[in-house]
């Protein structure tokens, strides 16, 4: 009995040698892909989150120069424009730019660019924001 | 029955060119014609013909690819793949350009006016849809930039007699805009054509609404109250009563209905120009659509764009790939 399984078990190392191999570097393979992951996505993420923030930060306090700019203003163009840069504003005070995966932020994102379009043509500034970042860029001291 | 459409005349409109749209004047004694030579030709009537009675032409950098009347007559708008929407104001026999509207990512498709003539709406393969409006100073203003497509802006539509904004895009569906506090959304979206909606048109009454593809097919849409028992709804319920398929050999670029006759005119890739007329005896939610008349070599190349004349029962222009514009004479045995 004792000799048959001795038997068993040799020849067992020998021919599921490959699949215990295969399945061991497998589970190395797929600890390491998972930690490669979570870096990278990390990375994204940060990359991406600072994106977003950039251009939601650059339309607020586009948003609040320009309201400033218009606040003695009282002729009705001017009302017009405060009342369309006060729902830009509004609409980045209600955006869940906390949840990144959230449907709203992304349909938010949206109807926030359009409206800063619309601004800038009631305004007759440029829109591109683009353009803006650029600037930035290209200041050195 | 045996319905005709017959040949008037024929207008080397834009040589050497395409002629992307004709507009008639809301009175009819004019029509206006744009094209790939980035110019816009006035056409009127002198006895029996037409002739060229002004040409626009430093108004725009690219081609025009379509004009439109404004209510009232006295004004066009233009828009073009410059990016920019022209208006043009009338003076005596001559239009001096009055201002430019920019805004615009890329090629503006179509410029609309709405009834009104306070509301004027423009779009682009930018996937956006703007609205501007009048002021008494004839200054215009964005009231509202709308992207609720996924895709290039083909056409935009008003109805003839609501403040309601159709357009339809290159990705498959039309989208139907009401106005909400000042600011235009979207409140329903048709899904039906396979392929890229080129364009949109209103009966007279705007009950109905013809749609026209690249899927070879001509819809017709109708709104349907919002069902009982729902309560109070924002959204409008618009179905498809009626699919016109395997009339049109190639994409179906141009869909006109006649307010006066009810009959529907499509432009179509295969170089034909076709006449539809709905059967009266039948249901009006479930019409049937017959072909009444059809011409198959109207122009050597794809037609663009058909219209009927607003006054003249009957009076149909069309244009071409080819750089010209055909008037034909629908006439129906009685």
């Amino acid at each position: 009995m004792a000799g048959r399984m001795v038997e068993d078990d040799l020849f067992d190392s020998i021919l599921l040698a490959e699949e215990r191999f295969r399945g061991e570097g497998y589970q190395e393979g797929f600890e390491k892909g998972t930690r490669r992951g979570l870096q990278d996505g990390r990375r994204h993420g940060a990359v991406h989150g600072a994106r977003l923030s950039c251009e939601m930060s650059f339309y607020y306090g586009f948003a609040v120069t320009w309201k400033c700019l218009l606040r003695h203003s009282t002729d009705a163009k001017s009302r017009k424009r405060v009342k369309a840069l006060e729902t830009l504003l509004g609409l980045i005070q209600s955006s869940p730019i906390d949840d990144p995966q959230s449907e709203k932020l992304r349909d938010d994102m949206d109807k926030l660019r359009a409206k800063f379009r619309q601004v800038c043509s009631m305004l007759s500034v440029p829109a591109d924001f683009k353009d803006y970042i650029r600037v930035a860029e290209g200041t050195s001291f | 029955m045996k319905e005709a459409l017959s040949l008037v005349q024929r207008l080397n409109a834009h040589p050497d060119s395409r002629c992307w749209f004709v507009s008639w004047s809301p009175n009819g004694a004019l029509l206006a014609s744009c094209g790939g030579d980035k110019a816009i030709r006035i056409w009127g009537r002198e006895g029996d013909s037409w002739i060229c009675k002004s040409v626009l032409q430093d108004g725009h950098q690219r081609t025009v690819r379509k004009v439109a009347w404004s209510p009232c007559g006295n004004y066009l708008a233009s828009a073009s793949f410059d990016a920019t929407t022209c208006i043009w104001k009338k003076k005596n026999d001559d239009f001096e350009s009055l201002t430019v509207l920019e805004g615009h990512e890329n090629e503006v498709k179509c410029v609309a006016w709405a009834p009104s003539g306070n509301l004027l709406a423009t779009c682009s393969r930018d996937k956006s849809v703007w609205v501007w409006e009048v002021d008494e100073e004839d200054e215009y203003e964005c009231v509202t930039v709308v992207n609720s497509h996924t895709q290039d802006v083909k056409h935009i539509v008003w109805h003839p007699t609501q403040e309601l904004l159709a357009s339809a895009s290159y990705d498959n569906n039309i989208c139907l805009y009401k106005e909400e506090d000042d600011d235009w959304e979207c409140r329903a979206t048709l899904q039906g054509h396979t392929s890229t909606v080129w364009s949109l048109c209103f009966d007279a009454t705007g009950q109905r609404l013809a749609s026209c593809s690249d899927d070879r097919t001509v819809r017709i849409w109708k709104e349907y109250p919002a069902e009982s028992g729902q309560g109070e709804s924002i959204y409008l319920s618009w179905k498809c009563i009626c699919t016109l398929s395997g009339y049109h050999g190639r994409t179906v670029y141009d869909v006109s209905w006649c307010r006066l006759t009810g009959a529907l005119a499509t432009a179509c890739g295969d170089d034909a120009v076709r006449v539809f007329k709905d059967d009266e005896t039948t249901n009006p939610d479930e019409p049937v659509f017959s072909l009444a008349a059809q011409v198959n070599k109207a122009h050597s190349q794809d037609v663009n764009c058909v219209s009927w004349h607003p006054k003249e029962a009957g009076l149909l222009a069309s244009c071409s790939d080819n750089g010209e514009i055909a008037i034909w004479r629908f006439q129906e045995d009685k």
